[in-house]
C-alpha cells in the first residue's frame, strides 16, 4: 500500500517537473538566444546553454536602439491605464453591489459584452474619433482607448469583492454621519484592498501587452511602446537575433516578475470577484 | 445570554441589507454609475454603431469620409462565399482547440498542483509565467523556435520524425494551424489552471475521504464529489476562452498573418485583413459583425445551459 503511494507520487512529482519545464522552456530559450553569438547561433548542434561572455548585449541594446524609449512609453501607458481603470471602475462596482435600481441588469450586460469586441474592428472608427479629438499620436490616447477594454472586467471583480464586505460596518459609519461617497472611500475601499491589488495588475498588463491600438493609433517612433518596438523584430531578419531577443526578454521579464510578486492577490482577487460574483 | 426576543429583534443580515438598499437609493447609483456609462458611450459604444454604419457601406481606407451605401450586399457577399466559410471553418476549429486543450491541460494541471508534494507553492506560482508573458513577446520566441532550419522546435519534431525536409511548420499550409494553436495554448492553459485550483480548493475534503472510505475509485470521486463542485467554474471559464478566442489577434497576426494559404485566417485576422490590406472598410465591418453575432450567440446558449443545470441541481 505504501509502496504503491509513494510510486504516485514520484509520478506526480515527475509530471509536475515536465509541465514547469514546458512552460518555461520558451522564456529560457529567449534567453539563450539572446545570449549566443551570431556564429553559434546558426551552428549545428544547437547550442543550448546561454553563453555567458555574450551579456553585454543587453547593454549593447540599449545604445543601438531605441529600447529605453519603447519600455518608458509602455510603462507610461501601463501605470496611466492602471489608475484611470481603478479610479473609474470603483464606484460603479459598488453600486452594482449595493443598490437595486432600474438600468441594474443593462448595465451588467454592457459590461459584459464589450468582452466580446474585438480591439481589431474598433480600431477603424476609434481612429477617425481619436482623429477629431487630436488624441492620435498621443500616449494619453493609447491610456484612454485601453482603460475602455479594462474597465468593465474590473467593475465586475470588484462588484464581487465588496458584495463580500459586511455592510453592517457601513450601516455604522452612515450613523456616525459619514456621507456614503466618504463610506466607500474610508470603509469598503481598505477592506477590498487585495481585490484592488488584483484589478490594478491585470490593467497594468493589458496596457503593458497591448498592440493593435499602439500599432495602429501611433505612427510617431518617439512614441512607439516595447510591443509595437519588438512586434517589428518579428520574422524579420536584418537585426542580429540575440539583440531581438534581449529585448523581448527586457520586455517580458520585468511583466513575469511583477507578476509573480503579486500573484496571491491576484488569484484572490479574481476569485473573490468571478467565480462568487 | 440569547434570549428568543434579543435574536427576534434583530433582523438578519440579508434583510437589513435589502432594506439598506430600498432606503437609500434615489439619484445616488446613477450618479456613481454615470461615468463609466459615459465613458464605454464614448470608447465602446459608438465606435460599434458607426461600425454597424459601416457595414451597409462601400468605404475605402483611402478616403473613410466617402461613405457609399450599398444595403446588405457586404453580408450577402459572405454568405455562401467559400472564401468566408473557409475563414468560419478555421475560426471555429481553432476555438474549439483552443477550449479543449486549455481547459483539458488546465483542469490536468489543477489536479497535480492540488495534491500536496514539496514545492506545491512555487509549482503553482512558475506554472503561471507563460499567462504573465506579452503576446508580441510570445510570438517572437515561437517564430524563432519554429523557424524552419534553426528552429529548436523544428529540430526536436525532426528528431522525433514530426517534420521532413526542410519546411517549417509555420509555413506549411497543414501545419500552421496546429503551430499557432501550440502556441495559444502555451500561453492560456496556465490561466485556466489556476482558475480550476482555486474552485479546487473549495471542494469540501471531508466528502471526497468519506467517499473513499466508501470504496469509491479515483475517477468516480472525481465525477461525484469534485466534478458537481467545480462544473460552475469550469463551465464559465470555457465560456471566457471561447469568447477571448474568437477575438484573439497578435499571436496570430505576428506568427502567419493568417497564411500560408488562408489555413490560420480567423475571423478577425479576416477582418483586420480586409480593413488594412484590402482597405475595404465596408467589408471588414460586415466580417466584424458576423463574429460579434457569433460571440453573443455562444454567450446565450452559455447562459441557457448552465439556467437549465442550476435548475436541475436545485430540483434534485
Amino acid at each position: 500500500m505504501n509502496n504503491t503511494l509513494d510510486w504516485r507520487h514520484a509520478l506526480r512529482v515527475m509530471a509536475v517537473l515536465a509541465m514547469l519545464g514546458l512552460t518555461a522552456f520558451p522564456i529560457y530559450w529567449m534567453m539563450v538566444t539572446s545570449m549566443t553569438s551570431s556564429a553559434d547561433l546558426f551552428a549545428s548542434p544547437t547550442h543550448l546553454t546561454p553563453d555567458m561572455k555574450q551579456w553585454p548585449v543587453f547593454g549593447k541594446v540599449f545604445s543601438a536602439t531605441p529600447v529605453a524609449t519603447w519600455l518608458k512609453n509602455s510603462a507610461i501607458v501601463a501605470l496611466g491605464t492602471t489608475l484611470l481603470s481603478l479610479a473609474l471602475a470603483v464606484l460603479p462596482a459598488y453600486a452594482l453591489s449595493r443598490f437595486r435600481f432600474a438600468g441594474v441588469g443593462l448595465l451588467g450586460l454592457g459590461l459584459f459584452v464589450t468582452q466580446m469586441l474585438p480591439e481589431a474592428m474598433l480600431v477603424v472608427p476609434l481612429y477617425a474619433i481619436f482623429g477629431q479629438l487630436s488624441l492620435l499620436n498621443t500616449l494619453t490616447g493609447l491610456i484612454l482607448v485601453n482603460t475602455a477594454f479594462t474597465v468593465p472586467v474590473i467593475t465586475w471583480i470588484l462588484k464581487g469583492a465588496i458584495d463580500g464586505v459586511p455592510i453592517d460596518i457601513e450601516e455604522a459609519a452612515s450613523i456616525d454621519g459619514c456621507s456614503r461617497l466618504g463610506t466607500v472611500f474610508t470603509m469598503v475601499i481598505p477592506l477590498i484592498a487585495p481585490s484592488l491589488a488584483a484589478t490594478a495588475v491585470i490593467a497594468f498588463f493589458h496596457g503593458w501587452n497591448e498592440y493593435v491600438f499602439a500599432q495602429t493609433l501611433i505612427s510617431d517612433p518617439n512614441l512607439h511602446t516595447a510591443s509595437v518596438g519588438l512586434a517589428g523584430f518579428v520574422g524579420e531578419l536584418s537585426t542580429p537575433l540575440h539583440s531581438v531577443m534581449a529585448i523581448g526578454l527586457m520586455y517580458t521579464l520585468p511583466a513575469v516578475f511583477f507578476y509573480l510578486l503579486v500573484q496571491r492577490y491576484v488569484v484572490a482577487g479574481m476569485t473573490a470577484g468571478s467565480v462568487k460574483g | 445570554m440569547t434570549s428568543p426576543s434579543l435574536t427576534a429583534k434583530v433582523p438578519s443580515r440579508e434583510m437589513r441589507q435589502a432594506k439598506a438598499k430600498a432606503a437609500r437609493v434615489g439619484w445616488t447609483p446613477y450618479l456613481f454609475a454615470a461615468p463609466v456609462v459615459l465613458y464605454l458611450l464614448v470608447f465602446q459604444g459608438y465606435p460599434l454603431l458607426q461600425e454597424l454604419y459601416l457595414s451597409f457601406t462601400s468605404t475605402s481606407l483611402l478616403s473613410p469620409g466617402k461613405q457609399v451605401s450599398i444595403g446588405m450586399r457586404n453580408y450577402t457577399d459572405l454568405v455562401g462565399a467559400a472564401e468566408f466559410n473557409r475563414v468560419l471553418w478555421t475560426t471555429f476549429i481553432y476555438t474549439l482547440a483552443c477550449v479543449v486543450f486549455s481547459v483539458g491541460l488546465g483542469l490536468g494541471t489543477a489536479l497535480l498542483l492540488n495534491a500536496p508534494f514539496r514545492g506545491r507553492g512555487v509549482a503553482r506560482s512558475l506554472i503561471t509565467i507563460p499567462w504573465a508573458a506579452p503576446p508580441v513577446a510570445v510570438a517572437l520566441i515561437f517564430v524563432w523556435m519554429f523557424n524552419a532550419q534553426y528552429g529548436v522546435l523544428q529540430q526536436a519534431f525532426q528528431w522525433v520524425g514530426l517534420s521532413e525536409g526542410m519546411e517549417g511548420w509555420l509555413n506549411n499550409p497543414s501545419r500552421a494551424l496546429p503551430a499557432v494553436l501550440l502556441t495559444t495554448v502555451w500561453q492560456i492553459f496556465p490561466f485556466a489552471s489556476v482558475v480550476i485550483l482555486s474552485s479546487l480548493q473549495g471542494v469540501s475534503s471531508e466528502l471526497r475521504e468519506a467517499a473513499v472510505i466508501d470504496g469509491a475509485d479515483r475517477l468516480s470521486v472525481f465525477g461525484a464529489v469534485v466534478w458537481p463542485a467545480i462544473r460552475p467554474t469550469v463551465m464559465l471559464l470555457t465560456m471566457f476562452i471561447t469568447i477571448w478566442s474568437l477575438r484573439r489577434f497578435d499571436l496570430i497576426w505576428l506568427m502567419t498573418q493568417g497564411g500560408p494559404i488562408g489555413r490560420t485566417n480567423t475571423l478577425v485576422i479576416e477582418l483586420y485583413r480586409r480593413a488594412f490590406t484590402f482597405r475595404e472598410l465596408g467589408e471588414a465591418a460586415a466580417v466584424g459583425m458576423v463574429g460579434l453575432s457569433v460571440a453573443l450567440l455562444i454567450t446565450v446558449v452559455y447562459f441557457r445551459l448552465s439556467l437549465r443545470a442550476e435548475r436541475a441541481a436545485g430540483q434534485r
